[in-house]
């Protein structure tokens, strides 16, 4: 039964039609993870000469203890964002006379098999054989690393529990923003501190096999938490979450101005906040803001007279972050209801626009948010107005011409973080005009002359372009309707 | 009204569709009626341009459906949940259509007074998106839909599917009251033979993809599709 269980499984990944028809997208999704497991790989074996670097003559295993507390809740963090539910495949399994709990136990069983569960274990095995078993000798090692690798499993159990209990909740979001600032705090604020608090359990971790137990107590109660839960919520109304009809009036009364296309924009918004993809989106753009934050305050980045290059491209993320995300799936955010739209007079025309008013007015909204980085100097201002103008003049027209490429149907009900659906190459290819198109314009002339010649021309770049608005965008709307038939057959297949 | 000439639809060497002519005149209710497989909703789907024709064209009011787009603006259609915003409650995308077939609120309400007794109580006023309604209240926001804004040609892909007994007479009621009141057009596929040679006065029968019967006589109708579907 298990095996029959599995090999369902595996079908249901091999012939799922997203997969084989995103080939180049799975195979570069793997490489990245390869890549990123790469990082954690090169970060534990150089733990220890890092630390020999940065704090010579200290006890290294003493300090590594009172640090480990700080890795547990980043991988909270990211584990919330990035660990799925296992709960979709349900639907078609309960019906069947197989136990509750063996579904349950399988799916359960199932997610634990991800790259997520073996990162501890890559980060803490190499320093523990390097320095810990020189001096507890392999019985410490061991059960150092199995504790560790114990509390990070968990975290899994704990998580899957969490996040089914309290998703798209706002208790969620504050416990998770609560971890963050318990962290930040407690080493920045000083506050207290809380590596001191727990070094203790991984110190005792060495010597003794007692932690280690009952790190594996913690995680059997905290699995049998979440498969209580899990069984008694098998229910197809549990997991299906329901949503209330919320910002049910929300029109944007700005929009009705533009016709037709104003009430598709007023549409398209409604979808924005009624899916969970489109929403983080969103939400995402929110939290691009603080971008600049990172860089434009950074000394790494001041120059002697103007402003480091890098900070064209902030610009552009800044105010144009929800044209690029969002933009680059153009039509699958539709693809549910295309069939609508063709069979409106005048109904992709007036979709494109609407999508077109959103941008703009969207991007509009970012640029006047990031105004208080005026703080920073006035520059920004100017470096904003610059990328600003090019966003919606030039790269909102080279976004969408590039989106058009063979477009692909999405689920807007499934969360954002690592979903690849409706991502094909042309979405790869997007960050090519979107890194180097402003470059191109403004390096001539920043060279030739100054930075600010430079963000002039950039600037004058944009305006042609929005003088040039009708012609532009009339290119996307006809590249639409010549590939109509293209497009709505690939978005009426299953996915 | 609508004409049919050399229409074919292919893909790669199998033909799905295959009517050298057809021509529904004005003002007829016209069935659609086959087996699963027989090209109904192909045919449906090619007539609104929704799918491009390996060959031959259709054309509505005289006007080629693929090459221009005025047509849409007297065409309906309801074929399935795709045409539909799922997304929006039946009242928000009953306005959004309002504001894109350029009605008035009166108009509106006019239009959706006709359909109290259909809705049952079910669709409006209620605090659910389309996409979580029952299939049968789905396809009851579709119809409505689908007969907004005064057409002249409607487009109805298995009305009767997923509709209760009453609601089933209930739509056969409305759909004679349109055509008695206007000169609308309607084009109907349906597996329901009853229904849909109670209210249409021309069946055609598709067998993969070719027209195989076209039945004007009223009184023989059932009994000829009688004879073909038991074999």
């Amino acid at each position: 039964m298990f095996f029959t269980l599995i090999r369902l499984q595996y079908l249901k990944s091999v012939r799922s039609t997203s997969f084989a028809k995103s080939l180049l997208t799975n195979i570069l999704l793997g490489f990245l993870i390869l890549v990123l497991l790469g990082y954690v790989v090169a970060i534990g074996i150089f733990l220890k000469f890092i630390l020999e670097k940065v704090v010579p003559g200290q006890d290294h295993i003493a300090l590594v203890n009172s640090f480990v507390i700080y890795f547990f809740l980043g991988e909270f963090v990211y584990r919330y964002f990035l660990q799925k539910l296992p709960v979709l495949e349900l639907e078609s399994l309960l019906h069947l006379p197989i136990g509750k709990s063996w579904i349950i136990q399988m799916l359960l069983t199932r997610s634990f098999i991800s790259p997520l569960s073996i990162i501890a274990i890559l980060l803490v095995l190499p320093f523990s054989i390097q320095v810990i078993s020189e001096k507890y000798g392999a019985f410490g090692a061991v059960s150092w690393v199995a504790t560790i690798a114990l509390v990070s499993w968990t975290l899994h159990w704990f998580m899957l529990w969490f996040k089914q209990r309290f998703e798209d909740s706002l208790i969620g979001l504050v416990v998770v923003f609560a971890v963050l600032v318990l962290g930040a705090g407690s080493s920045y604020m000083g506050w207290f501190n809380l590596g001191e608090m727990i070094k203790p359990l991984f110190d005792y971790a060495l010597v003794s096999p007692v932690p280690l137990i009952g790190m594996l107590l913690v995680m059997c109660g905290a699995y049998f938490l979440c498969y209580r839960f899990y069984v008694s919520h098998a229910y197809l109304e549990d997991l299906a979450e329901e949503e209330d009809v919320r910002f049910v009036n929300q029109s944007i009364g700005f929009f009705s101005r533009f016709g037709l296309a104003g009430e598709l924009a007023n549409v398209e918004w409604k979808l924005i906040i009624r899916h969970k993809k489109s929403r983080t989106f969103l939400m995402m753009t929110a939290f691009f803001l603080l971008y600049g934050l990172i860089f434009y305050n950074n000394p790494a980045y001041t120059t002697e007279d103007g402003f480091s290059f890098l900070f064209i491209f902030v610009g552009v993320f800044i105010t144009g972050i929800f044209m690029i995300q969002y933009g680059q799936l153009f039509l699958s955010w539709n693809s549910a209801n295309f069939d609508f739209y063709l069979n409106q007079k005048g109904g992709i025309e007036a979709l494109v626009k609407g999508k077109y008013l959103l941008f703009l007015s969207i991007s509009l909204i970012c640029f006047l948010a990031s105004v208080p980085y005026v703080y920073f100097g006035w520059h920004f201002l100017l470096i904003h107005l610059a990328t600003f103008l090019f966003n919606v003049g030039i790269l909102v027209h080279v976004i969408i011409y590039l989106a058009l490429w063979k477009p692909k149907p999405m689920d807007l009900n499934k969360g954002a973080m690592f979903n690849y659906e409706g991502v094909g190459a042309a979405q790869f290819l997007i960050i090519i005009p979107m890194m180097l198109g402003p470059y191109l314009i403004y390096v001539p002339f920043s060279l030739l002359f100054n930075d600010y010649i430079g963000l002039l021309a950039l600037s004058i770049a944009g305006i042609l372009g929005i003088f040039g608005f009708k012609r532009l965008s009339q290119i996307n709307i006809n590249r639409v309707m010549t590939n109509r038939y293209e497009i709505s057959s690939s978005f009426r297949q299953e996915l | 009204m609508i004409q049919l000439s050399q229409l074919k639809k292919q893909y790669k060497e199998v033909v799905v569709l295959d009517v050298p002519t057809l021509e529904i005149p004005s003002g007829e209710c016209f069935g659609l009626v086959g087996n699963n497989g027989a090209g109904k909703t192909t045919l449906f789907r090619v007539m609104l341009d929704l799918v491009r024709a390996t060959a031959g064209s259709v054309t509505i009011n005289g006007a080629d459906v693929s090459k221009t787009e005025d047509w849409k603006a007297k065409t309906r259609a309801f074929l399935d949940e795709h045409m539909l915003l799922a997304y929006l409650t039946p009242d928000e995308y009953f306005e959004t259509l309002r504001v894109i077939y350029g009605l008035s609120v009166a108009d509106l309400k006019l239009h959706l007074d006709k359909f109290t007794e259909f809705f049952n109580d079910e669709v409006l006023g209620k605090k659910k998106y389309i996409r979580d309604l029952s299939k049968g209240n789905l396809k009851k926001v579709g119809i409505a839909a689908a007969l907004m804004g005064n057409p002249d040609v409607v487009f109805l892909d298995e009305p009767f599917e997923n509709l209760d007994p009453s609601s089933q007479i209930r739509l056969k009621k409305l759909i004679l009251k349109e055509k008695e009141n206007s000169s609308l057009t309607f084009l109907i596929s349906s597996h329901d033979l009853n229904h849909v040679t109670e209210i249409c006065e021309r069946i055609v029968l598709l067998e993969k993809g070719k027209v195989i019967r076209d039945l004007r006589d009223r009184s023989e109708m059932m009994a000829e599709l009688e004879a073909y579907f038991t074999g």
